[in-house]
C-alpha cells in the first residue's frame, strides 16, 4: 500500500474524522439551499413589486394628469437591486441595507434613508449562508480534526515508533494532515460549486471563492501546525486552538468594527433629515427668489422659466424641495464619505482576522457588501436626477401632461455591474 | 447531611485547587476576565452615552416644535416631529434589537415612516459575531472556558485511575458529581461578578431591582446548565478526546447553528412580504378613503352632506367651522384606521416569527437564554414594537390636534385664499400657541411584570433544560464506574 493511500485509509478509519467532515459538508449544503432559497424568493419579490408597481403608476397617472406638479408628487418609482447569481453565497448585508426603494419628485434626502429592514431578531441573529460557515465554523472543524494528529500517537506510545520508522517524518505529518485540509475543502466546494452552477454564477467566480476558502483553511492549518509542534497534550491543544479561533473569528472583529467606528466618524443620519427638513419648511416663508437663485445656479437652463407668479407655484415647490436637498448635501456626502472610509479602513484591518476578511472577499464577490449598498444607493441617486430631469422642463414651462410626454418618463434600470 | 455537604465541597475545592495550578488554566482565566471587563467597560460607556445623547435629541425636538413661527396648521402637519427610542438601563448588559433597528421616527400627517438610521447601516462590516456585548461574552465565550477547565473533571480522575479508589471508600457517585458541579457552579458564580456589577448599575440608574437581578440569574441558570452538561459528559463519556469533541460539538450547534437555522426556520414558515410591498396594497385601499388634502374629492361627498346638514346650510361657505380642516381631520382618522391595520399585521407576523425562532430554545438553551435576557433588559422586538405603537400615537394625537385648529381657528374663506397674496397667505396663519398640541414623549421600558410575562417561555425552556440534565446527571452518576 503505498504512503498516501495508507493515509486515506487512517482517515477513513476515524470515525470522529468522518462525523467532523459529515458536519461541515451538511453545513455547507444546508447554507447553500437556504441561501439560493433566499436569493429566489427576493427575486419573486422583485417581479411581484414591479408588477404591482406598474398597476399602481397606470391609476396614479390617470388621476393626476392636471399638471406636470400633480403627476410628479403623486407618482412613485420603484427602485430595487436584483441579487447577482453568487449572492446564495453571502448574503451579507441585504438583511439591514434595503434593497428595494420607492421614490418620488420630492426631497431625496428625505426618502432615501427609509429602510423596509427584515424582523430585527433575524438580523441580530444573522444568517446561515456559506460565508459563515466558510468563516466561522470551517476553522473549528479543522481544529477538531487536526489538533490531535500528532499528540493522539504520542498519547498511545506510537510516535517514537512511527518517527523511527517513516522515512521522512515530517513527510508523514504533512500528508496526513494534508488529507484532512483537502477532505474538508473538498466538502465545503463541493455544495458550493453544486449550488453556483444551479444559480449561473460564472465559473471564474465560483474559482475565486474556492481559493479563498483554501487560503483561509492554510491559514488555520498553519497556526495549528504551529501549535501541534509544541509537545502539548491533546487538550491543551484544542483548548489553545479554540482560544485563537475565539481570537481571530470573534474578539478580533469586534476591536476592528469597534476601532474603525471610533476612528471615523459619519454624521448623525437624523441630522441629514432635520436639516433638509428645516431647509424645505423655512422656504415656506423666505422670498421666492431665495429659493429659485440657488436652484437655477444648478440649473442654469430653466433660469429664463424661473419667474414665480403668485403665492404658489408647482416650480416653485420642487425648486425648494430640491434646495433641501443642496442644503443637507454637505451633510449627507459627509455620511456616503464616512462609510465607505470606514468600510475601506476594515477592509485594510481585516487583514488581522482572516475569518473576517474571507466573508468580507465572499459578499464581495457577492455583491452584497457596504459597497454593493452604496452603489444601490448612487442608483437611486441618480435615477432621482433623472426624474428631476425629466420633469423640470415641461414644468417650468408650463407644458401640458400628454401621453407622448409620459411615455418618455424614465424607468428605473439596472445599469449593468462592474463588480 | 453536613457529612455528606461537607465532602461535596471537599471535593469541589481539590478541583479548584487543579486549576489554580494549571497556568494554562489561569492564562484561559485572565483572557476570559479581561473580555468581560472590556466588553462591559465599552458597552456601559456607549449605552450611558446613547442615553443622555437620544433623551437630549428627544427634548430639542419637543423644543423645536413648539418654538415654530404662526402658520397654516397643515404645514405643522407635515413639518413633523421626531421621536426617539431611548435605550434602557439594562441596555449596558444586552444591547438587544437597539442597534439593528432604527432608533427614531419621523412623524408627519398621513404617513407612517419606518424607523431609520439603523446603527449596523452605518458602522464598519466585519463580518461574524460584529460586536461583543457582555451578554454574548456570557452566552458564547464563557461555556468554552466551562468546557476548557471542566471536561477532565471525571476523566482525570479515570485517567489518573483515581476514581476507583475513590468510589471503594465509599463516596458516593452522586456526592462526587454534586462536588464536580459545585466547582463548576462556584467558578460560574465568580464569573457573573461583573454582570452582577453591572445590573446594579442598571438598578442605580433607575431599573427595577427583580428584573435586573432576574437577568443575571437567567445566565446563571444558563452556566449551570453547561456546568451539569459538562460534568455528565465527563462522567459519561471514557476518553478526554471523545468528551472534549462531543462538548466542542454541542457548543457549535446551540451557538453558532441552532441560532441561524431557527431564522431559516422561522422565515421559510411565516414569509414577510416586506413594509414595501403591502404598501402597495395599503395605497390601494387609502385610494378608496379619498385624498385629504382635496375637499373636493368625491370621497367627502358624505362629510360634507352630514355637516351641511348638522349645521343647517346649504354650502360649505356658510359652515361655522373650517371644511378644509373637518376633511383633513376625517381624512387622517379614516387613514390611521388602514394604515394601523396593515402596522398591526406586520408587527402580529413579526412575533409569530420571532416564536418560531424563539421555540428553538428547545433545542439550544443559548437561544433560550437570549431570548429571556432580551424580554428581562426590555431589549427585545415587543418594545420596539411599543416604541412604534407609542410613536404612533404622538404622531395622531399631535396630527388631529393641528387638524383641529384648522377646523376652528382658521376660517375657510381665509384658507381657500391663501395663495392669492402674500397678505392672504399670512391670513391663513395661526398663532404658535396652537402648536402645544404636542405631547411630551419620553420612551420608558416596560414595566417588570410585563417583562417577566414576556420572558416567560425562554426561562421555563432553560428550567427544564436544567432539570433535565441535572436528573440525568444524578442518575447517571448512581452507576458511576470507575
Amino acid at each position: 500500500m503505498s504512503g498516501l493511500g495508507r493515509e486515506l485509509w487512517f482517515l477513513w478509519r476515524d470515525r470522529a474524522a468522518k462525523v467532523w467532515l459529515l458536519i461541515g459538508c451538511a453545513a455547507a449544503g444546508l447554507a447553500v439551499v437556504f441561501g439560493l432559497t433566499e436569493i429566489a424568493a427576493q427575486r419573486d419579490m422583485i417581479e411581484r413589486l414591479k408588477a404591482a408597481d406598474e398597476i399602481e403608476r397606470a391609476v396614479t397617472t390617470e388621476g393626476h394628469r392636471e399638471d406636470w406638479g400633480s403627476a410628479a408628487y403623486y407618482t412613485f418609482h420603484l427602485t430595487y437591486d436584483p441579487p447577482e447569481e453568487f449572492a446564495f453565497a453571502a448574503l451579507g448585508l441585504r438583511d439591514a441595507s434595503p434593497w428595494k426603494h420607492r421614490v418620488r419628485m420630492l426631497a431625496l434626502e428625505g426618502q432615501i434613508h427609509e429602510s423596509d429592514a427584515a424582523n430585527p431578531d433575524f438580523a441580530l441573529t444573522g444568517r446561515f449562508d456559506f460565508a459563515f460557515v466558510a468563516a466561522m465554523i470551517a476553522p473549528l472543524i479543522l481544529i477538531m480534526l487536526l489538533h490531535d494528529l500528532r499528540s493522539r500517537e504520542r498519547a498511545s506510545g506510537r510516535y517514537n515508533l512511527l518517527s523511527a520508522t517513516s522515512a521522512d517524518v515530517r513527510m508523514l505529518w504533512f500528508s496526513r494532515a494534508a488529507w484532512r485540509v483537502g477532505a474538508l475543502t473538498f466538502v465545503l466546494l463541493v455544495p458550493l460549486w453544486i449550488a453556483g452552477f444551479m444559480s449561473g454564477a460564472g465559473a471564474s467566480k465560483l474559482f475565486a471563492a474556492s481559493l479563498a476558502l483554501l487560503a483561509h483553511l492554510l491559514f488555520w492549518w498553519t497556526v495549528i501546525a504551529f501549535v501541534n509542534s509544541r509537545t502539548w497534550t491533546s487538550t491543551v491543544n484544542l483548548t489553545a486552538l479554540i482560544g485563537l479561533w475565539l481570537a481571530f473569528a470573534v474578539v478580533a472583529p469586534a476591536a476592528i468594527k469597534a476601532s474603525v467606528d471610533a476612528a471615523i466618524g459619519v454624521p448623525e443620519g437624523g441630522d441629514i433629515m432635520l436639516t433638509q427638513r428645516e431647509a424645505v419648511n423655512d422656504a415656506w416663508d423666505l422670498p421666492q427668489e431665495a429659493t429659485m437663485t440657488p436652484f437655477v445656479e444648478r440649473h442654469p437652463d430653466l433660469e429664463p422659466y424661473a419667474e414665480v407668479e403668485g403665492t404658489f407655484e408647482w416650480k416653485w415647490y420642487y425648486a425648494f424641495q430640491q434646495v433641501g436637498d443642496q442644503v443637507a448635501e454637505p451633510l449627507s456626502v459627509a455620511y456616503r464619505e464616512g462609510r465607505a472610509r470606514r468600510d475601506a479602513l476594515a477592509g485594510r484591518l481585516a487583514w488581522l482576522s482572516p475569518p473576517a476578511k474571507l466573508e468580507r472577499a465572499l459578499q464581495r464577490m457577492a455583491g452584497t457588501d457596504a459597497l454593493a449598498a452604496l452603489q444601490y444607493e448612487d442608483e437611486v441617486r441618480a435615477f432621482h436626477a433623472d426624474l428631476r430631469a425629466f420633469y423640470y422642463p415641461p414644468m417650468f414651462k408650463g407644458e401640458a401632461v400628454t401621453d407622448a410626454a409620459l411615455a418618455e418618463r424614465p424607468n428605473f434600470e439596472i445599469p449593468a455591474k462592474g463588480r | 447531611m453536613s457529612w455528606g455537604s461537607s465532602r461535596v465541597s471537599t471535593i469541589a475545592t481539590a478541583e479548584w485547587r487543579l486549576w489554580m495550578r494549571s497556568k494554562s488554566a489561569i492564562a484561559a482565566l485572565l483572557a476570559v476576565v479581561l473580555i468581560i471587563a472590556a466588553t462591559s467597560v465599552l458597552t456601559a460607556v456607549r449605552f450611558t452615552e446613547e442615553r443622555q445623547e437620544r433623551a437630549h435629541q428627544q427634548e430639542v425636538a419637543e423644543e423645536t416644535f413648539l418654538s415654530q413661527p404662526a402658520r397654516h396648521p397643515h404645514r405643522m402637519v407635515h413639518y413633523g416631529h421626531y421621536v426617539f427610542r431611548t435605550p434602557p438601563p439594562l441596555a449596558i448588559i444586552d444591547p438587544g434589537v437597539d442597534s439593528v433597528t432604527g432608533q427614531s421616527i419621523f412623524l408627519e400627517g398621513h404617513r407612517q415612516n419606518t424607523a431609520m438610521f439603523a446603527d449596523t447601516r452605518a458602522s464598519a462590516n466585519v463580518g461574524g459575531f460584529q460586536t461583543l456585548s457582555p451578554a454574548s461574552v456570557y452566552k458564547v465565550l464563557i461555556p468554552l472556558l466551562l468546557i476548557a477547565l471542566g471536561h477532565g473533571v471525571f476523566v482525570r480522575e479515570r485517567e489518573a485511575r483515581t476514581l476507583a479508589p475513590l468510589l471503594a471508600q465509599g463516596v458516593s457517585g452522586v456526592t462526587l458529581y454534586a462536588g464536580k458541579v459545585l466547582a463548576l457552579t462556584a467558578l460560574s458564580a465568580a464569573l457573573l461578578t461583573p454582570m452582577l456589577i453591572m445590573s446594579l448599575i442598571g438598578v442605580a440608574s433607575g431599573e427595577a431591582a427583580s428584573v435586573s437581578l432576574a437577568v443575571v440569574a437567567a445566565y446563571g441558570a444558563y452556566l449551570l446548565v453547561w456546568s451539569a452538561l459538562i460534568v455528565l459528559m465527563s462522567a459519561a463519556l471514557r476518553t478526554r478526546g471523545v468528551v472534549l469533541g462531543c462538548l466542542v460539538f454541542v457548543w457549535l450547534s446551540w451557538s453558532l447553528i441552532t441560532p441561524r437555522l431557527a431564522v431559516a426556520s422561522a422565515s421559510a414558515a411565516e414569509p414577510s412580504p416586506g413594509k414595501l410591498e403591502t404598501d402597495y396594497q395599503l395605497k390601494a385601499d387609502l385610494r378608496k378613503l379619498g385624498d385629504g388634502h382635496n375637499a373636493a374629492d368625491p370621497a367627502f361627498n358624505a362629510l360634507k352632506a352630514n355637516l351641511l346638514a348638522e349645521y343647517d346650510v346649504d354650502s360649505v361657505e356658510e359652515l361655522p367651522i373650517n371644511f378644509r380642516g373637518a376633511v383633513a381631520q376625517a381624512s387622517e382618522a379614516d387613514l390611521t384606521e388602514v394604515m394601523n391595520e396593515y402596522a398591526e399585521r406586520r408587527m402580529a407576523l413579526e412575533i409569530r416569527q420571532s416564536h418560531h425562532a424563539n421555540g428553538f430554545g428547545w433545542l439550544s438553551p443559548t437561544l433560550a437564554v437570549s431570548a429571556a435576557s432580551r424580554h428581562l433588559a426590555g431589549v427585545d422586538l415587543e418594545t420596539h414594537h411599543r416604541f412604534l405603537r407609542e410613536a404612533e400615537a404622538v404622531r395622531f394625537d399631535f396630527v388631529q390636534g393641528l387638524n383641529k385648529s384648522h377646523v376652528e381657528e382658521l376660517s375657510y374663506a381665509d384658507d381657500i385664499h391663501r395663495n392669492q397674496s402674500a397678505e392672504a397667505s399670512r391670513r391663513a396663519r395661526i398663532s404658535p400657541e396652537n402648536w402645544s398640541v404636542l405631547n411630551e414623549f419620553r420612551f420608558q421600558p416596560a414595566t417588570a411584570d410585563e417583562r417577566f410575562g414576556a420572558a416567560k417561555a425562554p426561562i421555563s425552556m432553560l428550567t427544564v433544560w436544567l432539570t433535565t440534565l441535572i436528573a440525568v446527571g444524578v442518575f447517571a452518576s448512581r452507576r458511576l464506574k470507575p
